[in-house]
């Protein structure tokens, strides 16, 4: 089932902090980014923050790719990480679509 | 309220849950204090009450507290969501005394025996020795029992009753939670196997069947605190349901990393413990959501006054929305990758992200219904912030926050020394010990649990005088 | 009235959610068939027919027990009985355990089952981490046997005076207060000195598992890994 080792090295000690951090900010960015989204959607900000709120998610996929460089992750777990980047993006418009939609149905 | 404290039996047994409850909190508070002076000053009360003794008292309190909380929160919610008075009461308060008297024997046999010889007589009356579910196995089968007992009495009001989402969930959460226990209760000397299914119990009970469990009580909290509308608020529990189980199910391979169990929960534990955090983070927009939504429906009627009839419990509800989020979430992910747990795996990471887990996860939505029971019990419409509750609330969140950051300074020393530079022996881990980070991480992370403490204490007297306060809408 | 969307029905959840529970259910039901056979204890003619079990049998105490970095599997794995030419185990290399290295497989299976007890009755997860798991109180104990420090340059060896690697640690065991070898300090816990040596046997068992590389670099480097 492995073709690949998942380990083919050790982690410098020097990268340690770096991943720490990064897989740290990976959620710390995440949430900026959806919580900007939902603030948006409940009128708290004004439609222009979500470029910050995109920029929040680019700065996410920068911390997951980092953070997956410096552990040197095999070819299989960069897909999860990437799939688990667009699930992050994906996630708050689907809930706000889906709140909408029993909102709607529920008031009028 | 569908039905009120003085007519519900089910609510006072609920509210003789949540008093032993909150006791025991104070004792895995008081015992996790024993543990962190012994860290600091290895002398203090070595040979009378060690490390060991005070750590498996401290974890154990932790869980049986939670347990008896998590029982008592259904047994109010039950009769409001059903509709009708919990069937089979005399049997929950039956098995109320019955549960209280084997966890008082259980913990005084930890703390006067301690010890038994190698044999299965102390496996079934001393402890058994396994993190987390050290409980004799005589009180294994009486657990089981009492979860039976309660499982029963859910099923047969919500069969006999309105059977509302919230419930449904609630049934076939609290089944699986206690056939899961049955899983941890045997005993093998093949190490690997004992690991492997010892993991069913702490990783499918609390990354999954407590999540799930937490998502229906935030359901009914958000419908009886801020009025938010069932359908939505159901809905979006079935897609949490589904989002804790397809994710956490499988998330268990990252428990299975490194117990002898084959290369291939390398992937699965990577994949799901990726996904893991998706719910966490959903959960958390959610409510805050559903507050923003609430609270704009009033302010388009030109109500300008807050949605929030409980104050002091919805506090503690957007605290375990954010405490999820950081403690399993993003404490549980800087080291839930296979590549970097080889090196985290047991060290005091795992200690911090324990803490912030267990508390932002489970502790901080359980003592919300505590305050949700008050509330009740005063008949209460409107029930505010005392100078005590703001007190509880800052110096336990701070207190707990203050422990994890510590504790996450000590570990990343603990990680550099002992496991990347010195091969993770004896030497090297006692190398790392012996780093000022570390020493100092833990001494910080002592007065962090005094903070805590203090912060019970304030908790203790909000809970007890707050119904009396004047300041309430009545 | 907005249309009824499937995105906005309960019942369309609450199937989603009882087919993936029941998806991710079944699939951990089924791994964990495949990881339970190949996670079940060795047998002595396993080691004795060269066969490589992931948690051998008990007479793995008959061995000699090293741990070695593989190259196809890129980390360390157990060598039991000395490595052949794949870099896995040969099973031939013997070594004495308290005097004798023809401990049956009764006899073997006997201590090994009082040492797991004793792991438990004595609580030792409660500080140590076994296989990385318990409390970081004390060292990590799972591969406790290979530890430099009780082999015979080590200095715990030499602080017991005891002439072989078992029987130091279960000097130890049984007066751990008398070694002191830091300030914090295991506690007298009444082992016996046959819980003594079932600990031991059950330490070096625990050593035998293949835990996948864990932990990394173990006893083998005294700073930092910095070789790209």
């Amino acid at each position: 089932m492995v073709d690949e080792a998942l380990m083919s090295r050790d982690i410098l000690v020097d990268d340690f902090l770096t991943i720490f951090i990064s897989s740290t900010l990976v959620l710390i960015f995440g949430g900026f980014y959806v919580g900007i989204y939902t603030a948006i959607k409940v009128k708290l900000l004004k439609n222009w923050m979500m470029y910050i709120g995109y920029f929040f998610w680019i700065l996410t996929a920068y911390c997951l790719y980092l953070m997956g460089s410096l552990m040197h992750v095999n070819d299989f777990t960069a897909k999860a990480l990437v799939v688990a980047a667009i699930g992050l993006l994906l996630l708050p418009h689907a809930v706000y679509y889906m709140q909408d939609h029993v909102h709607q149905e529920n008031e009028h | 309220m569908a039905s009120s404290y003085s007519k519900s039996e089910s609510k006072k047994l609920a509210t003789w849950y949540f008093t032993v409850a909150a006791t025991l909190f104070g004792a895995q508070l008081l015992f996790g204090l024993v543990a962190a002076i012994q860290y600091v000053m290895p002398g203090f009360l070595f040979e009378i009450l060690d490390f060991s003794v005070a750590r498996m008292v401290h974890i154990n309190a932790l869980v049986v507290w939670m347990v008896f909380a998590m029982f008592g929160s259904v047994y109010w919610l039950l009769p409001d969501e059903t509709g009708i008075e919990t069937v089979g009461i005399g049997l929950g308060k039956l098995l109320f005394w019955v549960f209280t008297a084997a966890v008082t024997v259980v913990v005084l046999v930890y703390l006067f025996i301690q010890v038994g010889p190698a044999d299965e007589t102390s496996i079934w009356f001393i402890h058994e020795g396994r993190e987390y579910i050290e409980a004799p196995r005589w009180a294994d089968l009486g657990i089981t029992v009492v979860a039976l007992g309660f499982v029963a009495n859910l099923f047969m009001t919500g069969i006999k009753g309105n059977r509302s989402g919230i419930v449904t969930v609630l049934m076939a959460d609290m089944i699986a939670f206690a056939g899961l226990y049955l899983t941890g209760m045997f005993y093998t000397d093949n190490i690997s196997i004992d690991q492997f299914w010892w993991w069913w119990v702490i990783h499918l009970w609390v990354e999954a069947t407590w999540e799930v469990f937490v998502g229906a009580l935030a359901a009914y909290g958000l419908i009886t605190m801020i009025g938010a509308h069932r359908k939505v608020v159901e809905m979006w529990l079935w897609i949490e349901v589904a989002m804790l189980f397809g994710s956490g199910i499988l998330g268990m391979g990252h428990h299975y990393f490194w117990i002898g169990t084959p290369e291939y929960w390398w992937e699965i534990g990577a994949l799901f413990s990726a996904l893991e955090p998706l719910p966490l983070v959903a959960m958390f927009i959610h409510v805050l959501y559903d507050w923003g939504k609430m609270q704009g429906e009033e302010a388009a009627k030109g109500q300008d006054l807050s949605v929030i009839t409980n104050k002091p419990a919805f506090t503690w509800f957007i605290m375990n929305a954010l405490g999820n989020f950081l403690g399993a979430g993003v404490w549980g992910f800087f080291h839930t990758m296979p590549q970097v747990n080889l090196y985290t795996h047991g060290t005091q990471f795992t200690s911090a992200h324990g803490h912030l887990a267990f508390f932002g996860a489970y502790a901080t939505i359980l003592i919300g219904m505590m305050y949700l029971a008050v509330q009740g019990k005063n008949n209460i419409k409107i029930l505010n912030n005392t100078k005590s509750s703001i007190w509880a609330v800052s110096m336990i969140v701070g207190g707990v926050v203050g422990m994890t950051v510590a504790l996450t300074l000590a570990g990343y020393s603990d990680v550099i020394i002992s496991r990347a530079q010195m091969g993770a022996t004896w030497a090297g881990y006692f190398d790392a010990q012996a780093t000022t980070w570390l020493v100092q991480g833990l001494v910080w992370r002592l007065l962090m649990g005094v903070v805590t403490f203090v912060g019970f204490l304030f908790l203790v007297k909000d809970l007890l005088s707050i119904g009396k306060a004047t300041h309430h809408v009545r | 009235m907005a249309t009824k969307s499937v995105w906005s029905d309960n019942r369309f959840w609450q199937r989603t959610a009882a087919w993936v529970t029941g998806f991710a259910s079944v699939l951990l039901i089924w791994l964990t068939f495949d990881t339970s056979a190949q996670i079940s204890m060795g047998t002595d003619a396993d080691l004795q027919n060269g066969v490589t079990k992931r948690v051998p049998g008990p007479t793995v105490i008959n061995y000699k027990v090293t741990y070695e970095m593989n190259k196809k599997r890129q980390h360390e794995i157990p060598v039991i009985g000395g490595m052949n030419a794949e870099g896995t185990s040969a099973f031939q290399e013997k070594e004495n355990f308290f005097g004798r290295d023809n401990w049956s497989e009764e006899e073997a299976g006997a201590l090994l089952h009082l040492g797991k007890l004793a792991s438990q009755t004595k609580n030792c997860m409660n500080c140590h981490t076994l296989l990385g798991n318990g409390a970081y109180y004390a060292p990590d104990l799972t591969k406790a046997w290979l530890d430099p420090a009780w082999g015979p340059e080590g200095s715990m060896q030499a602080m017991t005076g005891k002439e072989t690697k078992e029987e130091a640690m279960a000097e130890f065991l049984q007066n751990p207060s008398q070694y002191p070898t830091h300030a914090r300090m295991m506690p007298n816990l009444g082992i016996t000195a046959e819980e003594a040596k079932g600990l031991v046997a059950f330490l070096k068992h625990l050593s035998s598992i293949d835990t996948n590389g864990f932990p990394r670099n173990f006893g083998k480097i005294q700073g930092a890994v910095n070789g790209k």
